[in-house]
């Protein structure tokens, strides 16, 4: 079996030189010409970034709504956009302009925030570095991934998705490479039974490890 | 001192260690050197004072240079600091040119360090100055702004924009501190030592030795807020809800901090202060020496509700204390406070005195939601707000300005 290579990342924000939005209108004339990294920023990188909320949603816009907007039906209808369910970044940009759209097709005024509440776009640059560890068999994997960082972690269950074969994550492509017989088959099937969007990441590790080890101890 | 990075692995686990490793290991060698004013107090020279060492036990040649000036220049630096923060200050030309000849004269001394290296931290506006004068530099230069510049004074800002926007990235605390500048500006937000005087563990004598120096009962519930005598701080406001709890709970206060002496508005502010308590025995209103960590770490051990109820803040680090130590903040509804404070999460963000009496009372009754606020509120800083977060955001950093400040993905 080929070693699964662990690798590491670390992210540094940056600003995206995009003005900030005070409003609504100003929120959906932002994500209209963003670059595709401001927009997986604020979908996706959020779970690497440090804060001290655990907040309702996911997504930066959909927090923001709540929060500064106060539109709580705009804020629902943002949240629960899975930015992983989406084949591009431009099919999740639509999406989420098409919910703007129907939210200020139906608003009798915008929406805006106060000074200091308004939205600032960021992107990130990720640094990948590889770790040096290697797993060469499945029942590693939960103790591995109970030894890894955060940045591990992220980079192979989410990331990953980003990457070529596109939607995987990294551990199941490893193990449907590797698959002779379908022995794999129970590893695959319980990772692809988590719903990861809404974890955090200290609680996607613990699932991992989680479901990973159920399946030795029904050994 | 700082303490060596393997004395961290208790607190964050071997993991987060290991990373710093691996990325020290791509850097190893890199000469990096920083610059600021002062070698002693002030959060920035707390910084440098675990961040040098600790750059240097991962594998790089890093240094840390403070440039020196006369009286009449730190007075021009204050009211730089002052005018980036909104202040209406009037710098004459002189005022610049002594700014400058200043830097001119520590760049004669500081020129073969900083010609040479291949990352330049410039810390502040004090210094910002060197970079024009450093002609044959060979590394990347970064100016770090410590401060919220989001509203700037902009006759001040337009000098200073001047100096700083041929550097080849700048670092802000939080995207609301940041300035348009024509080059990338990084996000990295402070942290703490958990190691350091101020934050380490302190053993039941160490507390209760506190306690007794300052007359606190244990039997009551103590209400505490450490920051500088500043009207910002709102030390008389704190007083104010302090009064409008005590008339239903037998709560103590302490008002405690420093900065003082030197500094007119503070001694106007803690007359306030002082005239605000009466002769109140439960409000212990604390000057304390910059060296006093132990006793702040004890205040805000045996505090049952850390308060920061700031009118204006930048990150507010001293709530970030306050967590660590596994206290719920009622923490001023500004600046990086709005951050770190969420409601019913890690405390309660307020407005005025009547919003933080209303929220001590409510916290008083709810134990059980005051023990989890305050147990939140420090993992939250365990995983995102401790310097081994901030050194890992120092190494991608550098690792990306020595290769691409533009590209989504950097393989080293």
């Amino acid at each position: 079996m080929t070693p699964f290579e662990v690798k590491d990342c670390a992210l540094l924000a940056r600003m995206s030189g995009l003005p900030p939005a005070f409003n609504l209108r100003e929120l959906r004339e932002r994500i209209a010409v963003c670059g595709e990294n401001v927009l997986f920023h604020h979908f996706c990188e959020t779970t690497l970034r440090g804060t001290f909320d655990n907040p309702d949603y996911r997504n930066d816009f959909a927090v923001w709504s709540k929060l500064y907007l106060g539109d709580r039906v705009l804020a629902e209808r943002l949240g629960i956009l899975d930015p992983y369910a989406f084949p591009s970044l431009g099919e999740l940009r639509a999406a989420t302009l098409e919910v703007i759209d129907e939210q200020l097709g139906e608003s009798t005024m915008i929406p805006w925030a106060r000074t200091g509440d308004e939205l600032f776009f960021v992107e990130a640059t990720m640094v990948v570095f590889d770790t040096g560890m290697r797993i060469s068999h499945p029942r590693e994997l939960a103790a591995s991934i109970g030894s890894m960082t955060g940045g591990s972690v992220y980079f192979h269950f989410l990331e990953a998705r980003r990457r070529p074969p596109f939607g995987k994550d990294d551990f199941t492509a490893w193990l449907l490479g590797n698959d002779a017989g379908e022995k794999n088959r129970p590893y695959i099937e319980a990772l692809s039974r988590i719903d990861f969007y809404f974890h955090t990441l200290p609680h996607l590790r613990k699932e991992l490890i989680k479901v990973l080890s159920a399946l030795e101890d029904t050994k | 001192m700082s303490a060596p990075l393997g004395a961290y692995e208790g607190i964050v686990g071997p993991a987060v260690l290991r990373q710093l490793r691996q990325l020290g290991e791509k850097l190893s060698g890199t000469r990096v050197v920083h610059v600021n004013s002062t070698r002693e107090g002030g959060g920035v020279a707390e910084i440098l004072e675990w961040m040098t060492p600790i750059m240097r036990e991962l594998g790089l040649d890093a240094s840390w240079e403070v440039i020196d000036g006369n009286p009449r220049f730190f007075e021009i630096t204050k009211a730089i600091h002052n005018g980036l923060q909104g202040a209406n200050v009037a710098i004459p030309v002189k005022g610049w040119k002594t700014f400058e000849d200043v830097n001119a004269r520590n760049f004669k001394r500081l020129r073969p360090i900083l010609e040479e290296a291949d990352i330049v931290f410039i810390h502040d506006p004090q210094p910002a100055h060197l970079l024009r004068l450093c002609e044959r530099r060979k590394g990347k230069w970064i100016w770090r702004a410590h401060i919220d510049i989001s509203r700037p004074f902009r006759p001040v800002w337009k000098v200073l924009r001047s100096m700083v926007e041929g550097y080849d990235a700048s670092i802000f605390s939080m995207a609301q501190f940041a300035q348009p500048l024509p080059h990338p500006q990084f996000l990295v937000p402070p942290s703490i030592d958990p190691l350091s005087g101020k934050n380490r563990d302190l053993s039941h004598a160490e507390i209760e030795a506190v306690r007794s120096e300052y007359g606190l009962d244990p039997s009551r519930p103590l209400l505490v807020q450490i920051s500088r005598f500043d009207r910002f701080k709102d030390p008389v406001g704190v007083v104010a809800a302090y009064r409008m709890v005590r008339k239903v709970a037998p709560v103590q206060l302490v008002l405690a901090g420093g900065g003082a002496t030197d500094d007119p508005e503070g001694k106007a502010v803690l007359e306030d202060v002082l005239e605000a308590a009466g002769n109140d025995p439960d409000i212990h209103v604390l000057l304390l020496p910059p060296d006093s960590h132990k006793t702040v770490n004890a205040l805000q051990r045996m505090a049952t509700i850390i308060l920061q109820k700031s009118t204006r803040e930048g990150f507010g680090l001293t709530v970030t204390e306050g967590m660590w130590k596994g206290k719920p903040v009622i923490g001023g509804d500004v600046g990086g406070i709005r951050l770190q404070v969420v409601n019913h999460h890690t405390g309660f963000l307020v407005n005025t005195p009547e919003g933080a009496a209303h929220r001590i009372r409510y916290l008083l009754h709810h134990q059980e939601g005051l023990d989890r606020m305050g147990a939140t509120a420090r993992e939250f800083v365990r995983e995102n707000y401790l310097l081994t977060r901030h050194i890992r955001e120092y190494l991608t950093l550098m690792l990306v300005t020595l290769r691409d400040t533009q590209a989504n993905v950097v393989n080293v």
